[in-house]
């Protein structure tokens, strides 16, 4: 079973729906038990970073998806939820993230004809060993809604580029552990092809 | 510039209208949500979804069918019709619009936009600039007022709006083309991204507007002459795309 972490962000019914379409069946739950006996996560979000740690840290689940990960469980943070993956954001402050995945989470700082947030539809640039890209080809579009990119530490954990006037990372996988920028629930074929090849990767 | 493929909803019913008016409508399907995942399978990236019940009594009264195309889809959607009240904008995007389209209360005066900018911000916010003859039509395209829609979007450009819905009434559902000159004038006067509606129905058409990216014009709205056949929406998409 697909679990979808609530913890009191957004609106989680796209993310079920879209993995329904994509041929898998998933709950939503904040249930550490059901969370762990889940054979995929998803952490979701959108909102503030700091608002999204202190949500998932209040209801305790900060430790239950590190000892996900720990068991090897593929978990996939989409836009907020990969940005939490990091290990820091400097929106509004500095603040920590889970840290799973080395790297810092910034503003984007770019001149006034680039409207921020950075929001529709965009081209990705794929890495050729992504697990998570698979049969996807460089030049894809998907769909963005975000002010901050992320910065990993380690350029090899980045599978997918964009640009919005640069180039950032907008996916990431490190072992079990991947996240989108952008929102594969709203980017129609491509996104669900994401979806399914997370659904069916081999953990 | 990106193709949207219209849903009108009237009883929960995907119908279109001629020039707006009730008394000429067709019912093109009594499942909108069908013709939505349609439209997405065709490689559509967004959709323009209108609450025809909506925009002609001010309450929104298509919820159901906007929910269930949420659920049938994962590509974005903007929707129109009815929204008057903060709470209105609220539940549509709770129900899974990625932008609401706000026409009849824009006119009204600033204050409702300032407010729904302030809360939602200007890529959620869409300016719905209906025109018949130059002048704004509201309340469902029935009234007119002694306003331009080049006055409207300039007002509104300023408050923060960025991007705006442009309609001629006159031309839509009627295959037969849109106001060139009208949508680059309003595009170059107002300095808002324009998504262009009403008529269209040639790949020469779309390829007109695409012509016309530079002065502004983003989008195109395509209704009837997909659902008549005389346009698919590969050839749309085709023509749409941004030459290098």
């Amino acid at each position: 079973m697909i679990v979808i972490i609530d913890y009191g962000v957004g609106n989680l019914a796209s993310v079920q729906n879209a993995f329904r379409q994509a041929g898998f069946s998933s709950v939503i739950t904040s249930e550490p038990e059901q969370i762990l006996k889940a054979r995929r996560i998803v952490l979701p979000g959108v909102g503030a970073f700091a608002d999204g740690m202190s949500s998932l840290e209040k209801m305790g689940l900060t430790g239950v998806i590190f000892e996900a990960v720990q068991k090897e469980i593929p978990l996939l943070g989409i836009c907020l939820g990969m940005q939490m993956l990091f290990s820091t954001s400097e929106e509004a402050g500095l603040h920590r993230g889970l840290d799973l995945i080395p790297g810092k989470v910034r503003r984007f700082q770019l001149p006034a004809s680039y409207k921020v947030p950075h929001m529709g539809w965009n081209s990705i640039r794929v890495a050729d060993n992504s697990r998570l890209f698979k049969d996807i080809p460089s030049g894809s579009y998907v769909y963005f809604v975000h002010s901050f990119y992320t910065e990993p530490e380690d350029p090899q954990v980045s599978t997918a580029v964009s640009a919005y006037g640069i180039e950032f990372t907008c996916a990431v996988e490190k072992g079990n552990i991947f996240g989108t920028q952008f929102h594969p629930e709203k980017s129609g074929q491509v996104g669900l092809r994401v979806l399914r090849n997370f659904g069916e990767l081999k953990a | 510039m990106t193709i949207y493929p219209a849903i009108d909803l009237k009883d929960g019913h995907c119908v279109r209208l001629v020039q707006g008016k009730l008394t000429n409508q067709t019912v093109y399907s009594s499942a909108p949500a069908d013709v939505a995942r349609r439209f997405q399978q065709q490689g559509a990236r967004w959709l323009h979804i209108v609450d025809l019940d909506g925009a002609f009594t001010g309450t929104p009264a298509n919820l159901k069918a906007i929910e269930a195309i949420a659920d049938a889809v994962t590509i974005p959607f903007q929707v129109g019709g009815g929204l008057r009240r903060i709470s209105d904008v609220e539940q549509m995007l709770q129900a899974g619009a990625s932008r609401v389209i706000i026409g009849t209360r824009a006119v009204e005066g600033p204050d409702f936009i300032k407010q729904l900018l302030d809360e939602f911000g200007n890529e959620r916010i869409v300016l719905g600039l209906d025109a018949r003859d130059g002048k704004v039509a509201v309340q469902g395209w029935v009234e007119t007022v002694e306003m331009t829609a080049i006055e409207l979007g300039k007002q509104m450009q300023q408050l923060g709006i960025k991007t705006a819905v442009y309609t001629d009434v006159s031309r839509d559902g009627l295959l037969s083309g849109p106001n060139l000159e009208a949508i680059r004038q309003v595009a170059i006067n107002t300095g808002l991204s324009i998504i262009a509606s009403g008529g269209i129905s040639s790949v020469e058409h779309i390829n007109a507007l695409r012509d016309m990216e530079a002065d502004g014009v983003v989008g195109a709205i395509i209704g009837k002459a997909l659902y008549e056949g005389k346009l698919t929406m590969a050839q749309a998409l085709a023509a749409a795309k941004t030459k290098k």
